[in-house]
């Protein structure tokens, strides 16, 4: 079966669109998305309507949260404060623009998506707001992909595409407790996982505007990262017809994100 | 090149004016040897700054105490000082009046080589050549903002200088600053439109823990057709509250091995 896997959409209609057209083309059979259906973008509302009318599995993102519970991440989310201030005008703008369904239809989605031995998280399976870099430590990613029982785990929030192979290692785990010894030993044997990260769809990180997603074929086990142009000049009119920071639509025309992406990619928010 | 005393130097924004200035006066034999640098038409002090914390015997005269200068620069000369001028590129070096002999004044004009300025080339004793920067000031809109007080988050300033030389903000041909970071350091920008990089320079000053720095930060911007609000509230949003001063500086510190005085 030949799968679609999108993310961090971002209210950025115009892309969603040209990447539904071409995993239309690339003849899927399903698609999966990662979460971060609104925030910053112009396009809230039609994204998540457009996601619910084709019923596609979607999974809880940090942005998607937010709006439904309000924003209280730490600071951990936002590399500088300039970016914070700009993240918290862009969510009080998409939190007043969203309609009442569509904050009940993020409400209603889950943390976790699984398909047997496939797994699609936004961040981690621990944290929509964790990062998993591509260049994450060996073991923290094995761990987070183990912590699922699944071979491949799907994540996204970094906006970064890629695809990690970890291979086949032995884990001691030693156990001390105050009163408790000895130290208890166990052993276990870990197979080949892969973690793929499907790219960002609405502000994708690759310096160009192109919106990214991953075409994974499981019988195969092949996985192609897609790139795909859009009419992102609509989305930037869109922007500043709308009343979003004008910045926004200057960052998104130079192939940046709207604001900017945590550093540290073991940090996960303590709220 | 022919030496004098007095040095006015002059030429396009960004050309490389203060550049030459620092050059010239640390090429003299001593390194103790006296300067004095007078910057006309510059209202905030962002190359003097610059200057007087890279050259410290360098001093930098106040434009605004004009009836006194003529007397300073008199004493100076007395010491062996040599004095620098530099000219505004807004100002016409041909007008300027000046409260110096001529005959102690050596012009030197910094032009890029494509240069057809005839004027400012008929006016030097010296023409120095420089980079190709941008010479079209019919329409030239020049911004100055003081901060000195202000301490900017590293990561914000890094993000705004990128949006602000790359035309976030509108067509901007040149921009320099001095900037208080939160670990107490202070930062010259100096970036010319059409050279590859921006220039920083970290201050020889000493890391500045105690509160707000009362000591000179500012940005100046010249270009066209910018907008000066979103620059100035960009720039205002990079800044950090009291609160947050208040707990780096403390970390820094301690990472520093220092006591709170």
């Amino acid at each position: 079966m030949k799968i679609a896997v999108m993310s961090c959409i971002h209210g950025n209609y115009e892309a969603l669109n040209a990447v539904l057209s071409d995993i239309d083309a690339q003849k899927a059979d399903k698609i999966f998305c990662l979460g971060d259906l609104v925030g910053y973008g112009p396009y809230p509302n039609q994204v998540v309507e457009m996601i619910r009318s084709l019923d596609i599995p979607t999974c809880q993102g940090c942005w998607d949260e937010d709006i439904v519970e309000g924003l209280n991440s730490c600071e951990c989310s936002y590399p500088s404060v300039l970016a914070e201030k700009r993240g918290r005008v862009a969510h009080e703008w998409t939190n007043q623009e969203i309609h009442p369904e569509t904050r009940s239809f993020l409400a209603t989605l889950p943390m976790v998506v699984q398909e047997d031995n496939l797994c699609f998280v936004h961040g981690s399976p621990h944290s929509q707001h964790e990062y998993l870099l591509p260049d994450i430590h060996a073991f923290t990613a094995l761990e987070r992909v183990l912590s699922t029982g699944a071979d491949v785990m799907f994540c996204g929030h970094t906006h970064v595409p890629y695809v990690r192979a970890l291979s086949e290692g032995t884990f001691q785990v030693r156990i001390s407790q105050p009163n408790a010894d000895p130290d208890q030993t166990g052993r276990f044997e870990a197979p080949l996982k892969r973690l793929i990260n499907a790219g960002s769809v609405g502000e994708p990180r690759h310096g160009r505007t192109d919106a990214t997603y991953v075409l994974y074929d499981s019988e195969t086990q092949d996985v192609a990262l897609r790139e795909v142009p859009y009419d992102y000049q609509k989305t930037c009119q869109a922007i500043i017809e709308k009343g979003l920071p004008p910045i926004f639509a200057w960052r998104l025309a130079q192939g940046m994100e709207y604001a900017e992406r945590a550093e540290d990619p073991t940090h996960v928010c303590e709220r | 090149m022919k030496t004098a005393p007095i040095n006015l130097v002059a030429g396009p924004s960004g050309s490389g004016k203060t550049s030459w200035i620092y050059t010239h006066f640390h090429s003299q034999q001593s390194p103790q040897a006296l300067g004095a640098y007078l910057a006309l038409g510059a209202q905030i002090p962002v190359d003097a700054s610059y200057l007087a914390t890279e050259s410290p015997t360098l001093e930098v005269l106040d434009e605004a105490q004009r009836e006194s200068i003529a007397a300073v620069v008199e004493m100076r000369l007395a010491e062996g000082a040599a004095i620098y001028v530099e000219i505004g590129f807004h100002i016409d070096p041909l007008a300027l009046v000046l409260p110096f002999d001529p005959g102690l004044c050596h012009r030197v004009a910094v032009l890029p080589s494509s240069s057809e300025d005839l004027d400012l080339k008929n006016w030097a004793d010296d023409v120095v050549p420089a980079a190709e920067v941008y010479r079209d000031f019919s329409a030239t809109q020049i911004w100055r903002s003081p901060l000195t007080g202000q301490i900017l988050d590293p990561a914000s300033l890094d993000t705004f200088w990128h949006e602000l030389t790359q035309g976030a903000y509108g067509a901007v041909h040149r921009a320099k600053g001095i900037f208080d970071l939160v670990d107490g350091r202070a930062f010259y920008f100096n970036y010319v439109a059409g050279l590859p990089n921006t220039q920083y320079v970290e201050l020889k000053v000493p890391r500045w823990l105690k509160g707000r720095p009362e000591r000179f930060s500012g940005l100046e911007v010249v270009g066209e057709g910018f907008d000066q609000a979103s620059i100035a509230s960009t720039l205002g949003d990079c800044g950090l509250e009291d609160d947050a001063i208040a707990y780096y500086q403390a970390q820094i510190k301690e990472s520093l091995g220092e006591q709170a005085a």
